[in-house]
């Protein structure tokens, strides 16, 4: 085993953040899940005593916990990766480690996947109240495997994200900070790209004068390019069915691939040049 | 062995090195010293394959530090001027992880980091946190993971710095024992003594380049009288009986100085090596001076690096 992650391991086990956020985190979950759950029956036309119909109430749920598991998520994985090399250069052990025979990339290795199995610990954490869905029906086993899939994919990119702002600051608060930032870029950022493009097209089209019974055609495809990078569609596309060649859900994947394959080999090349200077 | 070769290494236009060669030999227990700032600790980075050099080579036990890095960093333990710890380890955990570290396999990891525990005297405290010992004590246990890998070059940059004066006889007593074992051992240091102490040879530098002492030498043996000119001994002598006559007859050795005389101590500076000590002390027994306790020191380290750096200074001869 590389020995950078069964040492990351130990000292993220003994961190009292590896006990405390886990609770928050479940906490939050359930009472997000609970509401839903409830807002869901008190909103629904059959009301106390009527026909309820549990497998949209299991849908809900389950699109609940799917996106407040990511946002969670999302909110947790900076913490977890963007630290991981300023605090070896802030407690000055990087040198230690830089003349040892582990390579950066062994380096980058273990940080990465002790960041990401912490992650995957808390996504494994939540199937508890996911089967709360299970158990009113309306979702089956394929649309949570493949929503769990995209969001290990997006979370692996975020943190090989986080890695790489780690690999070119010196001081851990400053490479969360620009990690954050990058994630609000990601999710809010693109979102508001899209919504202003999408706005401007059908501005457009109510411009052009159509025969009657003729209708506007369908936004262009291209238009979705900002959404791509927007780690909420991705998960979507994930629970969407398409007839495309190329579904959303293939081109998501490929974009958080290549950004996480490209931040971990520019941090491989960080790792290294900056060691000593930061 | 350790060869560097005008080797150079600017930081934007500061420049920390510059036209910097070196030898040291296999075996060799090997000094660097000058002011702050002088470059030593970029050029110990460099041996160590931390930093690239901008121009020149250097070179560690034949493999080049830039080409062949990984190599290097096989036979090399480095200890930095301010070395880092995992201060939530535990002591053992972090003598294994550094064992792992440098691939070490059972049962040479085990028989590895049982002896860096015996050797830095921290059998009893190897369930302990690193953030529970003493500074001496975390010290002596980087030095330990420094050895582990039974590297045949040491490269440490200010070893002695925080240490109490025990610690720093320990250190020196180590150094000593691991350069009889056939380590070469190459460290920079602001302590003179400890370098007087230990060393076989020491190099000055100074603004990145090589700095040349009064006697136009870089590297300073410190084992051998100096055959410069304009070297000189000071010698000691305790005598019996009256003081005056002793300063009396010392007075008619060629070039004999005196420095002081204190009890029946008499104190004189001589030109030359060690070996005028021998040939004045002859020449007082040969006047009749008993001498109980005689004592003849060559120019120390602290006179040549004063002499070398004095004219650097601010305020200092040109």
């Amino acid at each position: 085993m590389n020995p950078m992650i069964r040492k990351e391991l130990r000292q993220r086990m003994r961190e009292r953040r590896s006990w405390i956020l886990p609770s928050i985190y479940i906490g939050v979950l359930g009472a997000v899940v609970a509401m839903a759950y409830f807002f869901t029956l008190s909103e629904s036309p059959w009301q106390r005593g009527g026909d309820i119909q549990g497998a949209q109430i299991g849908v809900t749920v389950f699109i609940t916990v799917v996106f407040a598991q990511l946002s969670l998520l999302l909110l947790l994985a900076p913490v977890f990766s963007a630290g991981s090399l300023t605090i070896e250069k802030e407690q000055r052990t990087l040198p230690m480690l830089l003349t040892s025979l582990l390579s950066p990339a062994d380096i980058w290795y273990g940080k990465f996947v002790s960041a990401l199995l912490f992650l995957t610990l808390l996504l494994v954490s939540a199937l508890p109240v996911l089967s709360l869905a299970f158990s009113l029906g309306g979702v089956g086993p394929a649309e949570v495997v493949r929503a769990t899939a995209m969001t290990l994919l997006v979370l692996a990119s975020i943190s090989a994200l986080g890695l790489y702002f780690s690999s070119i600051f010196r001081r851990s608060v400053h490479s969360t900070a620009v990690t954050y930032a990058a994630v609000i870029a990601l999710t809010a950022i693109t979102f508001i790209i899209f919504t202003m493009m999408e706005s401007h097209w059908q501005t457009k089209q109510a411009q052009i004068t159509r025969p009657a019974g003729v209708s506007a055609p369908e936004i262009p495809r291209y238009y979705s390019i900002p959404l791509y990078l927007n780690p909420f569609y991705a998960v979507a596309s994930a629970l969407m069915h398409t007839r495309h060649k190329f579904p959303d859900w293939l081109i998501c994947t490929l974009v958080f691939l290549f950004l996480g394959l490209a931040a971990a080999f520019l941090a491989f090349r960080n790792i290294r040049r900056r060691g000593e200077s930061g | 062995m350790i060869e560097i070769e005008s080797i150079g290494k600017h930081y934007g236009r500061r420049v920390a090195l510059e036209n910097f060669s070196l030898c040291v030999e296999s075996g060799e227990l090997f000094g660097l010293v000058g002011p702050n700032g002088a470059g030593k600790s970029t050029l110990i980075k460099i041996l160590a394959t931390l930093q690239p050099p901008d121009s020149g080579r250097a070179r560690v036990n034949g493999k080049d530090v830039t080409a062949e890095s990984s190599s290097v960093r096989a036979v090399i333990g480095y200890l930095p001027d301010v070395p880092g710890l995992y201060q939530d380890m535990r002591v053992e955990e972090f003598l294994e992880f550094f064992a792992d570290a440098f691939h070490l396999r059972e049962p040479r990891r085990r028989q590895a980091v049982d002896r860096a525990l015996a050797r830095s005297g921290l059998e009893r405290r190897c369930n302990d946190f690193v953030e529970q010992l003493s500074f001496g004590m975390k010290q002596r246990l980087v030095l330990a993971k420094t050895l582990l890998h039974d590297p045949p070059v040491l490269l440490l940059d200010e070893p002695a710095t925080g240490l109490d004066p025990l610690a720093r006889i320990e250190l020196r007593e180590l150094l000593k024992e691991l350069n009889r074992e056939g380590l070469t051992i190459f460290l920079s240091s602001h302590i003179l003594s400890d370098l007087e102490d230990i060393c076989t040879r020491v190099a000055l530098i100074a603004d990145g380049r090589n700095a040349a002492g009064s006697d136009g030498q870089s590297v300073l043996s410190l084992s051998a009288p100096s055959a410069q000119s304009d070297a000189r001994v000071a010698c000691e002598v305790e005598v019996l009986g009256d003081l005056q006559f002793a300063a009396r007859a010392s007075s008619g050795f060629p070039g004999a100085q005196l420095v002081s005389t204190q009890g029946q101590r008499l104190r004189v500076e001589l030109p030359g090596g060690s070996e005028q000590g021998t040939a004045w002390l002859q020449h007082l027994l040969s006047a009749g001076v008993k001498i109980v306790y005689f004592d003849s020191r060559g120019p120390g380290l602290e006179e040549r690096y004063r002499q070398a750096f004095e004219k650097n200074r601010p305020g200092g001869e040109q």
